[in-house]
């Protein structure tokens, strides 16, 4: 029992086009499947959340993807952060009654910053997540930029300015990607995780670049995330999550368990391609 | 031999489909009562929440959910699973507006103080609850079990004396769960909180045995 809130590990799928796909540096690189088949091993391994982040060029396969959203929740019992294309309310409300339990903004939220306020009245602040993709740019105050557009287009705002800013709208939650760390398997930039981190009151969650599950500890020790994210490295590895919570225990971090309770569910959905 | 039917409550506000998700995964007939009318004869009920707690109880009151819990909760005896404001609901008010609650445990649900050393409202994420070696609902349960949490309000533990069966701490130590006969009451969500939430609803659905 304590007030102290555990570290929290986070699986992140990317949907380009209706699929699930791996990254590098925010292009995509493979197809690796079926997001049901994913959470199906995510559900059953401890992980604490599941993001799915919509990241195709146009709104083109929207209807589809809301289809995925749905889909997962009927099959993903912790809580689910959709992003993706959000810039209204009604984009938010789509994904709340397909099964969202938080919202994860981005260009958006570049493009009109009042958009965060509106929905954190709406919703509540918890259901905020504002998504920040940074660059290094020596220009900028904090040495990072924020940039629009799934990482081609830049905002012109310091990223830590952003970030604070994000905060005094209403965000609940900070997700922090460094798009030359994305996919590149160097671990987080631990130097920004630690700088947005140590500047903001609202939990920062990493992602970007985890190759090992050291990086996720350092994400946490070095980083002072309180969250850390991975998508890449859950995908081929059985047992994955569960592998990652007990090396995060081991090396001292609060975690939740992975105690693992055998529930018959008879009627859960099976997998079903489309 | 059919599923025995579980009425999920809906009263217009909450968000229920995570719940209804999470049951239909068992052996059971779901069904989604829109008002008191359709609780029917379900052999077990579940009322899901979030949202404030007078516009919860007014959603309640104008679909005849009251009335119906009333008869078919207290004096049939159906078990009962309150999740959220659903246990808010349970108790005879709350700090968050001035509708009566149900009523069915005495006293009112209080706010998370805030202040410069308190931690943050609301309360949102995993957290840990103490289990009561006299839980029925988390028997299968290790305590401390570690369920998602979502809330400002609680219930406090010294309106639930003897009947809390989860306690969690947030800065104040609050009644995470209560059991008393077939009402059952829980603040957090046990839709969202995996295998350890999945196994407290299998437990639920089998007392309605």
């Amino acid at each position: 029992m304590s007030r102290i809130q555990k570290h929290r590990l986070i699986a992140t799928l990317l949907v380009f086009n209706g699929d699930v796909v791996q990254t590098r540096r925010f292009r995509p690189t493979n197809n690796v499947g079926s997001a049901f088949t994913a959470v199906d091993f995510f559900n059953t391994w401890t992980v604490d959340e599941i993001f799915v982040l919509e990241i195709s060029k146009d709104d083109a396969h929207r209807v589809r993807f809301e289809e995925i959203v749905e889909g997962l929740s009927r099959r993903c019992f912790v809580p689910l952060t959709v992003g993706g294309k959000i810039r209204d309310l009604d984009r938010v409300r789509t994904y709340t009654r397909a099964g969202a339990d938080k919202i994860a903004l981005n260009t958006g939220a570049l493009e009109r910053p009042a958009l965060i306020r509106e929905i954190a009245a709406q919703f509540g602040s918890q259901c905020v997540v504002v998504s920040i993709d940074a660059r290094r740019n020596a220009d900028m105050p904090s040495g990072y930029e924020a940039v629009g557009d799934r990482g081609r287009v830049p905002s012109g705002r310091d990223a830590r300015a952003w970030a604070e800013e994000v905060v005094s709208l209403g965000a609940g939650e900070i997700l922090l990607n460094e798009i030359e760390h994305d996919g590149d398997k160097r671990g987080y930039d631990l130097d920004l995780v630690r700088l947005i981190s140590d500047a903001v009151s609202i939990p920062v969650v990493a992602m970007g670049g985890v190759a090992n599950w050291d990086h996720l500890v350092d994400g946490v020790r070095q980083g002072h995330a309180h969250g850390v994210a991975a998508g890449n490295i859950f995908h081929y590895t059985e047992h994955s999550t569960k592998k990652a919570k007990e090396f995060m225990a081991a090396a001292g971090l609060p975690v939740r368990g992975t105690t693992f309770y055998k529930v018959a569910m008879p009627r859960r959905p099976a997998y079903r391609p489309f | 031999m059919s599923a025995r039917r579980i009425a999920v409550i809906d009263y217009g506000l909450a968000n229920i489909r995570s719940v209804v998700n999470a049951l239909n995964c068992f052996d059971v007939d779901v069904t989604v009562a829109e008002n008191g009318a359709a609780l029917g004869d379900a052999k077990l009920i579940v009322l899901p929440g979030v949202g404030s707690f007078d516009a919860g109880m007014r959603g309640l009151n104008e679909r005849g959910h009251v009335e119906a819990l009333q008869r078919r909760v207290v004096e049939a005896g159906v078990p009962y699973l309150g999740i959220c404001l659903g246990m808010q609901f349970v108790f005879e008010g709350s700090e968050e507006g001035s509708a009566p609650g149900l009523g069915w445990v005495k006293g009112r649900v209080e706010r998370f103080p805030s202040g410069q050393d308190q931690p943050k409202v609301p309360h949102v994420g995993w957290n840990e609850v103490e289990v009561a070696p006299s839980s029925k609902l988390m028997a299968a349960l290790q305590s401390p079990a570690d369920f998602y949490f979502v809330h400002s309000y609680y219930a406090p533990l010294v309106c639930t004396h003897g009947i809390a069966s989860g306690i969690c701490d947030y800065g104040v130590q609050f009644c995470a769960a209560l059991e008393r006969d077939n009402i059952a009451a829980v603040q957090f969500h046990p839709e969202k909180s995996q295998l350890g939430g999945m196994k407290l609803l299998e437990t639920f659905l089998q007392a309605g045995a």
